[in-house]
């Protein structure tokens, strides 16, 4: 499983998909279980039974915890498009000036090939 | 058994019933016995028809005694028909009777054999299978089910996958309504930055929300069209030439990301390349919509009343401004898909109309110099367009800061006064940038024409100030190792051998400075005088090639000064001209002669002569060979040159005193 250190509401949803993809496993699991000729393992069904209710558990809190949020949504205030436009017009900068050296280069070049 | 007896024995009754109704023809009905009818049937069997009709005459009255005895023979046919039929229904009743009591012990049997062991333990058997099958098909639902779901899950982490990388850059919101909409999860793009001007908002609203599609593999993607995003240019009015090479660029690039549009549609794009390419395009449209403001808040102020700025020319994504007489410039807003051939139709025909102007000057020589000093302005636009950009920019973002803690009313106001003159400040740069250009290529122009000139940049780290440096260096005395003594005197005063003029252009004023030297003289004699001048002069461009020579003229004629002195001769010197004395009394001067015109080397020089007895000027005047005598051309002369004439008229003047 991954980590809890997911910060986006989108990473922990993803998550959730994954709990719920092992919690149909579990199911599986414990029906293949209990259709066994040997009979069912009591230890396995019942460690099965209870990751399930763990996985369940797990599901129900992070969409609680995400239904919550989603309340709690607010703007972004901390955005950096600002500083992104200033990365770009530096970007301008550093390709002008870097034409104008070549152009100097060049005249120092033509300069040289005269002499 | 016995109950299957009893059963019989109630069937058998329902016919003689029948037999009743039908015997009388429905005209009576007799109150049935059970006993009394069976009786009556048993005695009806065993004894003949003559002795049934007889008691029946005895019952009856003697008419229907009378119909009987009329129809005895019918009678008689249809009551053995009847019998005969009597008998077929009791025996089909009969069987029925009989299988209904087969049923009843069969039902009866059958629970009564379940309770044998092996009945119970193959019906146990059986459900347990039957339990076991069922578990087995839930337990195959399930693990397709999670199959399923993980393919999905799968499928739709491409999708949201580069959303998350995504989200790490930009403002991602979602739309709950629009989760009807098959291929939309109803996910946008912000591209709005909170702590803009609301104002501003207006042109670039339609464009700061990017909606976010599945495509067809269900990999992320954005529909962006290409027309609405623009770039800002920024450009002098006649511009061609670095204009149409920006264009090749643009255009170049966005080819190439034409290209790649191709190549992803040939193969199969990977998570990598579609993050990539999505993260371009918003970064595209994002710049675009930097642009879409800028443009607007220059429209805005451009309105203002900005000092020596006037409106020319306004379009929808075109304006152009008048800086004076002879600078226009425009911005505009370029689509990035626009044509080629419709980017160079606008640009001629901004050169036509920039084209009168241009003959409506005076000479061709003006024309020339124009021409020349545009080229060196138009090779700037792109500085100035990133220029104004980071003006825009700067007071945009600044201000959101500010914007919470400070009232409206102020916060009106500081914007209005900031926005006018951060306009009024790009143009008086860039009326500044234009002047200084021309400054600039006028002092190029009078170092290319004097060879011991220099010509130095001092970065200012201002815009609306340019500074420049003429710097001249002296070749070294050679009198100086021959006298121990005037050696050993004048190496506490080191000769000054470098002379500098500054030149410093603050928005459209000139001020020249122009170092002197110290006054040998004065020190080797005891006088008191200055020792250190500075001359200050306020000029406009034309007269600043004359101002520069002079002054450069005037540094030789001090170095000259010195080094005369250095060797004894009495000397004086005024602005541009040297004075030898002689013992007879006669002057001889060496003069300086400044013209920016002479392409040879501007300065020339100059002998002359002069003699203080009236006498002999009035018979030299007589003679016409003696104006040559007087006054003669020594031409273009270096410092070397110059400091050799030096020495020779020093030996004139040593040789008239000892003569």
């Amino acid at each position: 499983m991954d980590s809890q250190g997911q910060t986006t509401s989108l990473q922990r949803l993803q998550n959730v998909e994954k709990r719920i993809v092992k919690v149909l496993e579990l199911a599986g699991g414990v029906m293949d279980e209990l259709a066994s000729p040997v009979g069912p393992r009591k230890d396995v069904v019942q460690n099965h039974c209870l990751e399930f209710m763990q996985l369940i558990k797990d599901i129900q809190v992070a969409l609680r915890d995400e239904i919550k949020s989603a309340c709690e949504y607010r703007p972004f205030e901390k955005c950096d498009y600002g500083s992104r436009i200033a990365n770009e017009i530096c970007h301008k900068k550093v390709e002008f000036i870097m034409s104008q050296l070549d152009a100097i280069k060049q005249t120092v070049d033509e300069y040289h090939v005269a002499v | 058994m016995d109950d299957g007896m009893q059963l019989q024995i109630s069937l058998d009754k329902l016919p003689i019933k029948r037999l009743d109704s039908i015997e009388e023809n429905g005209i009576e009905r007799f109150p049935p016995d059970v006993d009394y009818d069976e009786k009556r049937l048993s005695l009806i069997r065993r004894i003949d028809f003559a002795w049934a009709v007889e008691k029946d005459e005895e019952k009856k009255k003697k008419q229907k005694s009378s119909k009987e005895t009329s129809t005895p023979w019918q009678w008689q046919g249809m009551v053995e028909n009847l019998q005969l039929a009597h008998q077929e229904l009791s025996v089909i009743i009969d069987l029925i009777n009989t299988v209904e009591a087969n049923d009843a012990v069969t039902v009866a049997s059958m629970t009564r054999p379940k309770l044998l062991p092996n009945e119970a333990l193959s019906d146990l058997a059986v459900s347990a299978a039957t339990k076991l099958q069922c578990y087995r098909h839930v337990g195959k639902y399930f693990k397709q089910s999670a199959k399923a779901f993980e393919q999905q899950v799968a499928r739709e982490a491409r999708f949201y996958g580069a959303l998350i990388r995504l989200q790490q850059n930009w403002k991602v919101k979602r739309q709950r309504q629009a989760a009807i909409v098959p291929g939309n999860e109803g996910f946008t793009f912000d591209l709005f930055d909170n702590s803009y001007d609301q104002a501003a908002i207006i042109r670039s609203l339609s464009m700061s929300t990017v909606r976010v599609n599945h495509d067809a593999a269900g990999n992320l993607a954005i529909n962006v069209s290409p027309d609405l995003c623009h770039s800002l240019q920024f450009g002098f009015v006649g511009a061609q030439s670095d204009d149409t090479r920006r264009k090749s660029n643009q255009n170049k690039s966005h080819f190439s990301g034409e290209l790649n549009l191709g190549k992803t549609g040939e193969e199969s794009l990977s998570d990598e390349e579609c993050v990539k390419k999505t993260h371009s395009l918003l970064r595209e449209v994002h710049e675009a919509i930097f642009n879409e403001q800028v443009f607007d808040l220059v429209n805005r102020e451009a309105f203002n009343t900005v000092a020596g700025v006037s409106v020319t020319g306004i379009r929808e994504n075109y304006l152009q401004l008048s800086l004076g007489q002879e600078t226009s410039v425009y911005l505009t807003l370029v689509s990035n898909s626009q044509d080629h051939s419709t980017v160079e139709g606008e640009l001629t025909d901004n050169a036509e109309n920039a084209i009168l102007p241009l003959e409506s000057s005076d000479g061709m020589k003006r024309e020339a110099k124009q021409n020349t000093s545009n080229k060196g302005q138009f090779s700037n636009s792109i500085c100035y367009e990133i220029y104004i950009q980071q003006i825009f920019h700067e007071y945009i973002f600044g201000k959101g800061g500010d914007k919470p803690s400070s009232s409206g009313n102020r916060l009106s106001g500081i914007q209005a006064k900031d926005g006018s003159s951060l306009l009024g400040h790009f143009f008086k740069s860039l009326a500044h940038r234009i002047f200084s250009t021309k400054v600039l290529a006028e002092l190029e122009n009078v170092v290319c024409k004097v060879p011991y000139i220099q010509l130095i940049s001092n970065p200012t780290w201002h815009s609306r100030a340019s500074s420049w440096t003429l710097y001249m260096e002296v070749p070294q005395s050679i009198l100086r190792g021959s006298q121990t003594k005037t050696s050993d005197y004048y190496e506490k005063n080191a000769v000054k051998r470098q002379f500098w003029t500054k030149v410093v252009v603050n928005d459209d004023c000139i001020n020249v400075k122009a170092e002197g030297s110290p006054n040998v003289a004065g020190l080797f004699k005891g006088k008191i005088e200055e020792t250190h001048s500075i001359n200050k002069y306020n000029c406009n461009l034309a007269d600043l090639p004359v101002i520069i020579l002079q002054q450069v003229a005037s540094q030789i004629i001090n170095w000259l000064y010195q080094e005369a002195m250095m060797v004894g001769i009495k000397a004086n010197r005024d602005f541009l001209c040297l004075s030898l004395e002689l013992e007879q009394g006669e002057t001889l001067g060496l003069v300086a002669s400044v013209d920016p015109e002479d392409s040879e080397g501007c300065i020339s020089w100059w002998l002359v002569m002069e003699d203080s007895f009236a006498e002999e000027q009035k018979l030299h005047m007589s003679i016409t060979d003696g104006a040559s005598e007087y006054r003669k051309f020594l031409g273009h002369l270096s410092l070397d040159l110059l400091y050799a004439t030096l020495i020779d008229l020093v030996s004139l003047c040593s040789g008239g005193g000892s003569q």
